[in-house]
């Protein structure tokens, strides 16, 4: 397979490809390649923090208790906070590091679709690992495992949704966002669908309660059937749907493919999705198909503060003195995970990018990495005062953001490139030809430096 | 827009920062007398307490809903026989008293949520409570009317939802100087100086250097307009003080921008509420009137609105640790020069009229406000921007 064509696979995939993997890998065909990817996420890790101060506070308690008293919710509460930015950081440092890689790019992806947030870090927990359980199975398990998680019952007010008094929210997102897009339903059906999601509950622990007192057992008439319908025969009906697999293979064209969608692949994809539903089976038709490697989607996206984040430590392993930095980088960048806006979730694409961002991204990978230093030594000269400017840039910067970067790392995995074949593995795209000229009119130090200048450019915005 | 235009507005831009001062001084002049009308909105986050702030102290309900929250006499500024202000605004009655403040009681909307998140991101998008928005409402006017980012400038290190539109954002900046210094460095003007026709076509990668050049541009013009204005008046020393006085000195050397957004956090007071709103109110209160008699020294304040909200208020009864939990309609307030409905807009909530959780049922929608203030101050289509028609109020 194309080196080229590899290193495309791998931006989607995941966050870029390190050239000494490429070297690896490079013999094989696209067949074996793609099968080895999705054979290293046959198996799944949850990705767990130490909750063991909550579960013992849960310990004194009944499960059947629903209330609890103000005390130990506060106390819950504040466990959650800290908890919540522990999960935050180990899920970045799971993004970097991860053998199951294209099960984490999907988990990602379904974050962004199945949006939801809560406050307490055991509902948060189990439904970021419900999503990388079923990140590459069957979409029908998946939406039904969703609709029953303690966290969106909550969110989506489902648990408030009694036959005496029914709350339409759930229902409503459930079509609008999570299944077929919006004006592919009428507010009726919305009105029935609701009544058959009576009774969705769960327990302090977090587990699935159906309280049948509060469910409504008489007919609804939905999409044009009519019957005692449970919530899992609702979304059966909806699946039924095409538009159902093809709102989905949509979503799944602009996150991996390209922001605009060419109907013909779609048509592809939602023929492959609509037999079974198979989300393993839908990705390994993309990541097989000629078009998935075509030159106009290579290097097409702007990447992601989460991408751009990760990418960055995959090549330069960064880490923060103060945990919270991590936190608060992400809001900065426009995506803290764990917190959407609201369950649209984030819009993605050229909304990623602002004044603010934009500024923030290309000025990252020096402050971060380097000293806040970028160096612009002309060619044929020697960066003399550069270890005295960096010196400088930590005392002015380094109050910012704390970082330990682990260049050794970086020179370990670059070790077999050469100095002017570092465009190709750090960037998605070739660079623009008067940014090649300014490059080119400036000394190239090394490939530490090197590395930095190429970060700082907007091409590495893409990927 | 094509580069050869792009460069020639963009350096034509910069190129005033060089045009001698009585020039400028005399612009000043020009734009004032034209009068570029400013809005700037406060968010009171967490959920502010309407019925402390603003108090009907002769109703008997209120004192039987809050027998150990309700404020006594000694505790409000009266404004009329039956209804008093928080004494801790005290500042604020003084505006009040010039006619500068409007105050529209029990305004919410229709099937009102209590979780934080969601109301803000109602009042911020100004959906209803059953639609989710990607774009906040300031963000969709500057989406049509908004002439560069610096339009709309939120005083904070990252922006709300309120500000970012479906293809514009907002600025977010604290400082102008610590945005400006990010924005430049050699390199980076460098890469820029090489651009080309190609990097501002219409693919991502030319929608990132045309950002980028934006970005440069704003951050610039920010610091050039802004940096000589020092603002002399005394603000309180706290986050929410200084983010009014940078707005005071953004708006009085005159830059360009049509919304400014601040914030002020800590209005959830589920448990022992009194101190905890007190030390608020009066900063809100001593910032804004700061605020208003520095824009007023430099003759600015007869071109700025305040809007000041909360995204929702709170339970009329109080709770067990003598605090309140999250309710539904709030006061508005309103500040200006010229309003057309000074002091009371209209009457306070029926107490003795609640919906089931024992909250306020609202009286006016606040995207009549915003309807308003888009049609009357800012003077651009309502409808276009709140994706649909409202009627209007009367307070300017």
């Amino acid at each position: 397979m194309k080196e080229k064509h590899i290193q495309h696979l791998y931006r989607r995939i995941g966050f870029g490809i390190l050239p000494s993997t490429l070297q690896k890998v490079a013999a094989k065909n696209k067949k074996q390649i793609v099968n080895d990817v999705i054979k290293a996420s046959k198996t799944c890790s949850v990705l767990e923090v130490d909750i063991s101060e909550i579960k013992e506070i849960f310990g004194g308690m009944l499960m059947t208790d629903t209330k609890i008293d103000n005390e130990t919710r506060r106390k819950l509460q504040k466990i959650s906070r800290k908890k919540q930015i522990e999960l935050n950081v180990s899920w970045i440092d799971r993004l970097v590091n991860t053998p199951e890689l294209l099960r984490e790019k999907m988990t990602l992806f379904w974050a962004n679709h199945f949006v939801c947030k809560d406050n307490n870090i055991v509902y948060i927990q189990n439904f970021n690992n419900t999503l990388r359980t079923h990140a590459l199975g069957n979409f029908k398990d998946f939406v039904n495992a969703i609709s029953k998680e303690a966290a969106m019952t909550k969110y989506l007010n489902t648990k408030q949704n009694k036959k005496q008094k029914p709350n339409e929210n759930f229902a409503r997102e459930l079509m609008e966002l999570f299944t077929l897009g919006e004006g592919h339903y009428t507010e009726n059906d919305i009105k029935e669908s609701a009544r058959a999601f009576t009774g969705y509950s769960h327990n302090l622990k977090g587990e699935f309660v159906f309280k049948k007192r509060q469910h409504d057992y008489t007919d609804k008439t939905f999409f044009g059937n009519t019957g005692n319908f449970t919530g899992e025969d609702i979304i059966d009906i909806i699946l039924k749907e095409r538009q159902c697999a093809k709102y989905i293979c949509t979503k799944v064209y602009r996150y991996f493919v390209n922001d605009q969608v060419d109907e013909g692949h779609l048509n592809a994809m939602t023929d492959v999705f609509y037999k079974d539903y198979n989300i393993e089976n839908l990705m390994q038709f993309v990541l097989m198909s000629d078009w998935f490697y075509d030159d106009k989607n290579i290097g097409s996206k702007i990447k992601s503060p989460i991408e751009f984040l990760v990418g960055l430590k995959q090549t330069v392993p960064v880490t923060f003195k103060n945990k919270k930095q991590v936190i608060q980088l992400q809001r900065l960048l426009g995506q803290t995970l764990l917190d959407p806006p609201n369950v649209a979730g984030w819009k993605g694409g050229r909304n990623w990018i602002d004044s603010n961002t934009i500024v923030l991204r290309l000025k990252l990978p020096s402050l971060l990495l380097n000293n806040a230093y970028i160096s612009n030594v002309k060619a044929g000269k020697q960066d003399a005062l550069m270890t005295q400017k960096k010196e400088q840039f930590k005392k002015k910067y380094g109050k910012r953001f704390n970082t330990q970067t682990n260049w050794n790392h970086f020179e370990k995995h670059f070790k077999n490139v050469a100095l002017q074949d570092m465009d190709s593995h750090i960037l998605a795209q070739p660079v623009t030809k008067d940014a090649k000229s300014y490059l080119q009119s400036l000394a190239k130090l090394s490939k530490h430096e090197y590395c930095i200048q190429l970060m700082s450019l907007p091409e590495y915005q893409m990927c | 827009m094509d580069r050869r235009k792009f460069l020639k507005q963009s350096s034509l831009a910069s190129s005033l920062f060089f045009v001698p001062s009585f020039v400028r001084a005399f612009e000043e002049v020009a734009s004032s007398k034209l009068g570029y009308k400013r809005l700037v909105i406060i968010q009171l986050s967490g959920g502010n307490d309407g019925l402390n702030t603003v108090v009907p102290f002769r109703n008997d309900l209120y004192y039987k809903a809050r027998p150990d929250l309700g404020l006594s006499q000694n505790e409000i500024i009266k404004l009329n026989d039956e209804v008093g202000l928080n004494i801790n605004l005290t500042p604020l009655k003084r505006l009040y008293d010039k006619g500068y403040v409007s105050i529209i009681n029990n305004v919410g909307y229709p099937n009102p949520i209590r979780s934080h998140f969601r109301s803000m991101d109602i009042w911020q998008t100004a959906s209803d409570s059953n639609q989710y928005s990607q774009s906040g409402w300031i963000g969709r006017y500057l989406d049509n009317y908004g002439k560069q980012a610096h339009s709309a400038i939120e005083i904070d290190d990252s922006l709300s939802l309120a500000m970012k539109g479906e293809r514009m954002n907002a600025i977010a900046t604290k400082d102008a100087k610590t945005m400006y210094n990010l924005s430049k460095g050699p390199y980076l003007k460098n890469i820029n100086k090489h651009l080309a026709d190609e990097h501002l076509s219409e693919h991502n990668l030319g929608y990132l250097y045309k950002s980028m050049i934006a970005a440069e541009s704003s951050a610039k013009y920010i610091y050039e307009t802004t940096r000589t204005v020092v603002s002399k008046k005394e603000y309180p020393n706290t986050k929410f003080g200084k983010q009014m006085k940078t707005t005071a000195q953004f708006i009085n050397s005159h830059l360009e921008t049509k919304v400014f957004y601040t914030s002020l956090d800590g209005f959830d007071t589920h448990v022992k509420q009194k101190g905890a709103q007190k030390r608020l109110l009066h900063t809100y209160a001593e910032s804004v009137e700061a605020f208003v008699e520095d824009l007023k020294a430099n003759n600015t304040f007869k071109d700025t609105l305040i809007l000041t909200f909360s995204e929702f208020g709170r339970r009329v009864n109080q709770n067990a640790s003598i605090g309140t939990d999250h309710g539904t309609a709030n006061n508005v307030f309103v500040i200006g020069e010229n309003l057309k409905t000074q002091g009371l807009y209209n009457n306070m909530p029926n107490l003795g009229d609640l919906d089931d959780n024992g909250d306020l049922k609202f009286e006016i929608d606040f995207r009549t406000i915003y309807a308003t203030v888009l049609d009357k101050w800012l003077q651009v289509d309502d409808a276009k921007v709140l994706n649909k028609t409202y009627s209007q109020l009367n307070f300017i």
